[in-house]
């Protein structure tokens, strides 16, 4: 509101002639063009030019020898080649199930975490710190941790779900075309939910006491008070939250790649799993290249939309 | 509409009495104020009330139930906050319709008490609006109507006006009124803006530190404060406090100073002062019932004039009247300047008197 006053000013002074203000707009604001400077040309550095060298790389074939000198330019073939591809799609599907589960089941056991929290018990302080290990311990770590909780032979689930009855032989969960994805699903979970937990704790701060009193005057139940009241208050934070959570899941890497590798028989592959295998493993840099360049497009557009709706409401309050 | 009984009602936190052993009634369709300065407890009282927060002793009646047990939405309360708390991210429809979706009431009985409620408090053209898109004065209107549409046995409010700027306040505060009288409604009202609880309430209760201190018309608070903290809270300016030592004449009292001078007291005024506990008793003078002269009258006393404050038609002096502050109001005629050495008379009919060590007030 108080912004719009100043807005409308400098609107009615540039009219005419409006070139000459824009330089006159840049030049009054140089010293924060050369504040950012710096920084932009570091990322000009350090991705620009990789972007930029992705790009080209994907248009060649390469030979498994690095002597990139040696490339050949196909053009679009490295493209083609790997959009009709059958593995291209099953590893799409499983990187969206694997994205989709993550982000959903860790950003709901974080809100469930974060409500609990949020009510005054004996022992408050320290569940909260051990609810934030998850976080804090290093994905290597964890993953092998959780690799060994899983083994076949010698896994702690597995003889508890045997000594339980659950089970007459140790269950191969990691192993398994069935259980392998969901598997690495629950240890991912495990170990973000507590980011959606900080976040929303943040969050129900921002939820005034008095509307909590209001909705329970005007007849809300518990639930229905969490619905009409706490969860519109934890929209924005919870948006950025599984905006973060999503792109760090399209991104996963460490945890499949330790505990499975991709395998068994690349049903736990995603897209990064399996650009780096393309490139470390086989050698195959260009189409490597390539598939970065269609994960790029798609996580861009998705990004772009995401980004959009979440500051479709900012845009409307300030047009107002 | 029902009447509202609290019997000897506490609230403790540890060992800190928030609210101290409060009984009060509320006759059907009254408008009471609880007021008293922060921290005094009224807030919390009227959460009691409401069955915001656990009591810790006593009961709370409402019409012929004792609801001390139920649940806020099991009172058929409804109340009003001071930040209005509006749903923001419903409309003013949706606002007012709640209370009613939460008793499943059918769409169209929600959509004709809405309608309904909207009218009497002329919103009805702001129903599609988002509460951040309408005025203070607006928003407390829709806070009202939210209260209104549930048609609930009593009305609690808590310090609805104190958000609003002092303009927008005076004319809600007749809107409020005006509200109490139409619908002849039960409201308790807190509020720490003494002039708001005389303005409006039928009956004001008087809180301090937990207790309540008075519970009666404003007019009776007013003229027959019970003790120096009622006294100095309602009335604006605050009635003046002068402490005096009482001494005996014959069979009248003299109220002496610590400067020497000397005030005979009528003989009521002498048999009230005759019971305090000690030789300490308060003066107190409400700004109009003292006179202001130039030079020394019989009964009059010294003073010396602190500040001047032109108000238009009302000049307020104050005035050191022995170690005290005294309030005078003046006619604007009236020029007198800082320094100046001043006489006081007191109207005896007028003047209180306290117990300078109970602090309560003495009576005949």
């Amino acid at each position: 509101m108080t912004t719009s006053t100043p807005q409308a000013a400098s609107r009615q002074t540039t009219g005419a002639p409006a070139k000459a203000s824009v330089w006159r707009s840049i030049w009054n604001h140089r010293t924060d063009y050369a504040y950012v400077l710096p920084a932009l040309f570091a990322m000009l550095v350090v991705i620009g030019y990789p972007v930029y060298y992705t790009l080209d790389l994907s248009l060649f074939k390469t030979p498994a020898s690095l002597q990139l000198k040696d490339k050949v330019f196909i053009g679009l073939e490295n493209y083609s080649t790997i959009l009709s591809s059958t593995s291209f799609w099953k590893v799409t599907l499983q990187t969206l199930i694997w994205t989709a589960f993550s982000t959903l089941i860790a950003f709901l056991l974080g809100l469930g975490a974060a409500l609990a929290l949020n009510r005054e018990f004996i022992g408050r302080g320290i569940l909260r710190g051990l609810l934030l290990v998850p976080w804090v311990v290093s994905a290597v770590a964890a993953s092998y941790v959780w690799k060994w909780l899983y083994h076949s032979d010698f896994g702690v689930i597995g003889a508890l779900a045997v000594q339980f009855g659950l089970s007459d032989k140790p269950i191969n969960f990691i192993d398994n075309l069935q259980t392998g994805l969901p598997s690495l699903i629950v240890v991912n979970v495990w170990k973000e939910f507590s980011f959606a937990m900080i976040m929303l704790m943040a969050g129900l701060q921002t939820v005034p006491e008095q509307l909590l009193r209001a909705a329970q005057v005007d007849g809300a139940s518990v639930w229905q008070r969490f619905w009409h009241v706490t969860f519109p208050h934890l929209k924005g934070v919870s948006m950025v939250t599984i905006l973060l959570l999503t792109v760090q899941n399209f991104n996963s890497f460490i945890i499949p790649w330790i505990m499975t590798g991709g395998g068994p028989a690349g049903a736990t592959d995603i897209w990064i799993t399996q650009v780096y295998q393309l490139a470390f493993g086989r050698q195959r840099w260009g189409a490597a290249a390539a598939y970065s360049v269609i994960l790029f497009v798609i996580m861009m557009s998705l990004g772009y939309f995401y980004v959009r709706s979440l500051t479709s409401g900012d845009r409307a309050r300030a047009v107002e | 509409m029902a009447e509202v009984v609290l019997k000897d009602v506490v609230k403790t936190y540890g060992n800190i009495f928030a609210v101290n052993h409060v009984s009060l009634k509320v006759a059907d369709g009254e408008f009471v104020a609880l007021v008293g300065p922060s921290g005094c407890g009224k807030t919390t009282t009227l959460n009691l009330v409401a069955g915001l927060i656990p009591m810790s002793g006593g009961d709370v009646m409402i019409g012929d139930r004792v609801v001390t047990d139920l649940d806020p939405k099991d009172r058929d309360i409804a109340m009003v906050f001071q930040n209005y708390a509006l749903y923001p991210n419903k409309s003013v429809y949706n606002n007012l319709a709640f209370p009613l979706q939460m008793r499943k009431l059918s769409k169209s009985e929600i959509d004709s008490k809405v309608q309904a409620a909207a009218k009497v408090l002329d919103i009805t053209h702001l129903l599609q609006r988002k509460p951040r898109e309408l005025s203070g004065g607006q928003q407390q209107r829709v806070a009202l109507g939210r209260a209104l549409v549930r048609d609930p046995k009593v009305f609690l409010m808590d310090e609805p006006l104190s958000n609003l700027d002092a303009k927008l306040r005076v004319q809600m505060r007749s809107e409020i009124k005006r509200f109490h009288q139409d619908l002849n409604a039960t409201i308790i009202y807190v509020t720490h803006d003494q002039l708001e609880a005389v303005t409006m309430a039928d009956k004001m209760a008087v809180m301090n530190g937990g207790f309540l201190q008075q519970y009666d018309t404003p007019a009776n608070v007013f003229a027959h404060p019970v003790n120096m903290f009622v006294a100095s809270f309602v009335g604006s300016p605050a009635m003046s406090l002068i402490p005096l030592t009482a001494a005996t004449k014959g069979t009248d009292v003299v109220l002496t100073s610590a400067e020497g001078w000397e005030l005979p007291l009528s003989p009521v005024n002498s048999q009230k002062a005759l019971k305090a506990k000690s030789n300490k008793v308060v003066l107190g003078a409400r700004h109009s019932t003292v006179r202001l002269h130039k030079s020394q009258v019989p009964g009059s006393v010294p003073g010396k004039v602190y500040t001047v404050e032109p108000t238009g038609d009302v000049t307020f002096a104050q005035v050191f009247v022995s170690s005290a502050i005294l309030n005078i109001s003046l006619a604007p005629s009236v020029v007198i300047r800082p320094d100046e050495t001043v006489f006081i008379e007191f109207d005896q009919e007028r003047m209180h008197l306290f117990d300078g060590e109970t602090e309560m007030a003495l009576a005949g």
